[in-house]
């Protein structure tokens, strides 16, 4: 047993942390939370140092490294700031992953150094209007013409949809198929296909630099090497995914904990109420402590999700425990600073409050807390 | 062009709250935190620089604690090959002077074309350990570079004079050279560069593998030995403005308007 | 009896303010050494200079060569050599200036003879000399012993001491050393001095300057603190941090290494106060500080300080004049 991360691990962190630091001002922080754009040349700045290829082999000019470091990057990312963390973590979501795992060979050296080096921008897109946690069925088509495949249908809620160059898009391809999600196949896609369309969605409540999008599919026409891995296998290839990136999102969901912990405790010290820092207030240092208990405690679940993910085969109940602990610990922690931060809490100028308002997709996106909560279950069922 | 820099590991001061601690003679390190000094920053990176310019190698060392393994690593993440550490109790409280002599000790065993470091340290600012290293190893040396080019085998450097005016000089080679912020713009660690830094080792090495003696370090071999540490008394007795960011703009408009600068 | 040695620092055809600053402490402290305040003086042409200098010292040392007509340290440190082991001087005092910084370590070094650097006050105590000088960018002052000697070597802060002069000349005996340099020094030549470019603005004659420091974060701010300055009809000046990072051009810089201003109103907005700055602006007639950590050194020299987010300060604080100046205008 060692709770010790590596001195590579250590100083992966430190870099990381640096870049932050550096980069993601308070001011740029605010700024692109307002104006809800793509944070692009932060975005190439980072990839350029390799933080967002870090589990992408280094054949196709990645880092080759696990979830467990890629979890310290996209932590220290968004203890600095959640919006701008979120958005530069996410740039080439999920597409390297599936194709690592499913891809052939020549899809894998075509889509994924470009991804890995930060030059292109890629989107997964799995939710569909009437389809959100369940995916078990599409409404999105694919129907097989001659060499290629048709796709026709819409998508919901995709990130990066609009920006994005590459895609992967989810689509039902034998609507007979019993249960349904065995019919379901995953197709590669690219920016500027007749038939594709992105439309930027607007005025959500927080990570607002990452940007999200729907996608009108109709006609859209993919050659028949666009499939990814086999056909019909698109649900498990899907959920194979959740596996590694859920424990990112208890990562990010870790480090919005920890910065509006930091940003409260120093408030708390310098903040003086009746003649002294209203940490001497147990009202106020108690909290402090849950605070740090809770961030401790969804790190600690987040790091061990992480560790058994690199080292043993994927833990779904692990990932889920990790994602819906520490989504829920930085809506609570998030909430707590705001309270001690008091009125200022409740100015952007403050910070905590974009915290908070980052904090909630923890709870939503990647699986809400609740299909995590049906994993877990189906978990100790069995057991 | 094979370039040994020298580098501090020391604590980020500038907007930290200092305390001094029990002894009298020190700070309190607790919650401080520690990084490459600042001028040594810009001197690894001009090494880098000019690495990748010229071929070579670039060799960091530092005189510190066990701590100072942090900043090594990171000399050679962003681009140093190799890395040295001289860590033994016997040279704490050792000054500029004592600390001159250690990297002497070992650098002189050592090939090199230019040694580089900060123009000074965040922490005591003593500005020594160049040029007495230079002194030590007979070579010339310059303080406060600004620039730095090589012709013919000789380098001509810009050094910062007062008041924005600066003067040329040329220095053969090898020679030592102290650097001011501002030659260049430090890289970030990347990812890349740790990967390539971890197939890197820092040596380690003390007192008894240095060749110096006991006195010649730490206190005894110092020029220097501090009695106290206070906080320095203030020249004005600033009378601090209070209030929300509203009230304070309001009193600063009125004292603006007494002295008629509105 | 035994000298108390300060070397005259003069670049350009002027003796620098600094030399008469270590005079006046030199004084000082030879009274109570029983010493005597002796002036070094090396270069080429410089009789005159001695001739100033021998009102402020009891002796002046002059030596005079072709190869000094420069400031080289590898020539200075010969003939330092030679003076300081034929007159054995109690302590030798150089100016903590770009200057001293090249001659002072390596010259001690060569001639074991201990030093401290950067001092702001120099004592002897009984047996001791002892010295005062900062640590930490200014925020902590330390006083140190030199290691026991029969001579010493410091520099010292520029303005660190008041230049006062005798209430009678000391009407110093010149001696006129002959230079030991007998060869060139090749290891290292003095080529040229180069001016600073030519800037748009002359900050040292404006009547207000914003002055800002690292707390400004990112250049992005940087338009922000402009209004603020335009609007109280100044300009914008800063520390070394800005210029380094090339957010503003070098003529903007307040300090040592830069100008030294005396406007009739200063504001330092997250400036910390490393003497550096200081000392370039610590003479303006009004100076406010702004700076988020109350223990910034910046508030031992301000008039006003406010210890707040200069965000939050700086746009309302600008709103208030302007709207000040529009009714004005109306009025």
């Amino acid at each position: 047993m060692d709770f010790k991360l590596t001195e590579e691990q250590m100083e992966i962190k430190r870099a990381a942390r640096e870049f932050a630091e550096k980069e993601f001002t308070p001011e740029l922080a605010l700024e692109y939370d307002q104006k809800e754009e793509f944070p692009m040349e932060l975005y190439r700045k980072a990839a350029k140092l390799g933080f967002t290829g870090m589990r992408i082999p280094q054949e196709y000019d990645g880092q080759g490294y696990g979830v467990l470091e890629e979890c310290l990057v996209v932590e220290e990312f968004c203890r600095v700031d959640p919006g701008l963390g979120v958005a530069v973590s996410l740039g080439n979501l999920m597409v390297p992953d599936v194709l690592l795992k499913h891809g052939t060979e020549e899809q894998k050296e075509k889509y994924i150094p470009p991804l890995a080096r930060g030059d292109k921008i890629a989107a997964a897109a799995f939710t569909e209007p009437e389809h959100g946690s369940d995916i078990t069925k599409m409404d999105t088509t694919a129907v097989k013409v001659g060499d290629e495949w048709v796709i026709n249908g819409s998508k919901q809620f995709i990130t990066n949809a609009p920006i994005a160059d590459t895609f992967i898009i989810l689509c039902q391809t034998d609507p007979n198929a019993t249960p349904p999600h065995r019919g379901q196949s995953l197709f590669l896609a690219e920016k500027g296909m007749p038939g594709l369309e992105a439309t930027k969605l607007q005025g959500k409540m927080g990570i607002r630099p990452c940007v999200t999008g729907s996608l009108a599919l109709s006609d859209l026409r993919v050659p028949a090497n666009n499939l990814v891995g086999e056909l019909n296998r698109g649900f498990y290839y899907a959920l194979e995914l959740f596996d590694g990136t859920r424990i990112t999102v208890a990562a990010q969901a870790v480090g919005i904990a920890q910065g509006a912990f930091e940003k409260a405790l120093n408030h708390a010290k310098t903040r003086r109420q009746f003649g002294q820092p209203i940490i001497n207030f147990q009202g106020v240092s108690f909290k402090l402590a849950e605070m740090a208990m809770k961030i401790e405690s969804a790190r600690l679940l987040t790091y061990k999700a992480a560790w058994i993910y690199d080292h043993e085969k994927p833990n779904p109940a692990a990932t889920s425990m990790a994602k819906a602990y520490a989504s829920r610990v930085a809506m609570e922690v998030t909430d707590d600073a705001i309270q001690i931060f008091g009125g200022y809490g409740y100015l952007a100028d403050y910070h905590v409050e974009r915290f908070h308002r980052c904090a909630k997709i923890t709870e939503i996106y990647e699986g809400t807390n609740e299909i995590q909560k049906l994993t877990i279950v189906n978990f100790i069922q069995k057991q | 062009m094979d370039i040994i820099v020298c580098v501090k590991h020391v604590p980020e001061t500038a907007e930290a709250e200092l305390k001094i601690d029990a002894t009298g003679k020190g700070i309190e390190k607790a919650g401080l935190v520690f990084d490459i000094n600042e001028w040594d920053d810009y001197a690894l990176e001009e090494a880098v620089r000019m690495k990748e310019k010229f071929g070579g190698t670039v060799t960091a060392i530092t005189v510190g604690p066990e701590d100072s393994e942090s900043t090594l690593r990171k000399c050679l993440a962003r681009g140093a090959d190799k890395a040295i550490r001289l860590t033994d109790p016997k040279f704490a409280s050792s000054d500029a002077y004592a600390t001159a002599k250690i990297l002497h000790s070992v650098i002189k065993n050592l090939h090199f074309d230019l040694i580089l470091t900060g123009a000074q340290a965040g922490d005591d600012g003593s500005a020594v350990v160049g040029p007495v290293l230079a002194e030590l190893l007979g070579i010339p040396h310059a303080t406060m570079v600004k620039k730095i080019e090589f012709t013919n085998g000789k380098a001509i450097v810009n050094r910062e004079l007062e008041g924005g005016l600066e003067e040329r000089l040329e220095v053969k080679l090898p020679a030592l050279f102290t650097v001011q912020t501002g030659i260049n713009e430090p890289r970030y660690v990347s990812i890349m560069g740790i990967r390539k830094a971890m197939q890197k080792e820092v040596k380690v090495m003390g007192l008894a593998d240095i060749g110096l003696s006991e006195n010649d370090v730490g206190e005894a071999g110092s020029w220097l030995r501090i009695e106290k540490l206070y906080v320095p008394p203030v020249e004005k007795q600033t009378e601090f403005l209070k209030g929300s960011p509203d009230e304070i703009a309001t009193k600063i408009v009125e004292i603006l308007k007494s002295r008629g600068l509105i | 009896m035994a000298e108390i040695f300060v070397l005259a620092e003069h670049r350009q055809g002027q003796l620098r303010d600094i030399t008469f600053e270590m005079l006046t402490k030199a004084r000082e402290l030879a009274e109570k050494a029983n010493a005597e305040p002796a002036a070094v003086i090396l270069g080429k042409n410089v009789k005159d200079y001695a001739k100033n200098l021998a009102d402020y010292a009891k002796k002046v040392l002059l030596v005079e060569d072709e190869k000094l007509e420069n400031f080289n340290s590898e020539a200075y440190q010969k003939v330092l050599s030679h003076l300081i082991k034929d007159y054995k001087p109690l302590l030798t005092i150089i100016g903590h200036t770009s200057y001293g910084v090249e001659l002072a370590p390596r010259l001690a070094a060569a001639l074991n003879i201990p030093l401290a650097t950067d001092c702001i006050d120099l004592a002897f105590e009984g047996e001791a000399f002892t010295i005062t000088r900062q640590m930490y960018s200014g925020k902590v002052n330390v006083k140190a012993a030199l290691r026991k000697s029969e001579s010493y070597m410091v520099t010292v802060r520029q303005a660190a001491f008041q230049a006062q002069k005798p209430p009678t000349p000391l009407n110093g005996q010149i001696v006129e050393v002959p230079s030991p340099l007998t060869e060139e020094i090749v290891t290292k030549r003095f080529l040229e001095y180069v001016l600073p470019p030519p800037g748009g603005v002359d900050i040292t004659a404006a009547e207000v300057l914003v002055g800002i420091g690292r707390g400004i974060k990112d250049q992005s701010n940087i338009p922000m603190v402009e209004e603020l300055a335009k609007t109280l009809g100044g300009v914008l000046a800063c520390s070394r941090p800005i210029v380094d990072k090339g957010w503003l051009p070098s003529d903007r810089q307040v300090g040592t290494s830069g100008k030294t201003v005396k406007p009739k109103l200063y504001i330092a907005l997250g400036i910390s106060g490393a003497f550096q700055h200081v000392l370039g602006m610590k003479n303006s007639d009004l100076i406010i500080a702004v700076n988020k950590d109350p223990k910034a050194p910046i508030f031992s020299f301000s008039d006003y300080g406010v210890v707040e987010d200069l965000f939050k300060v700086v746009p309302v604080l600008k709103n208030k004049i302007s709207d000040l100046k529009a009714q004005k205008g109306i009025a």
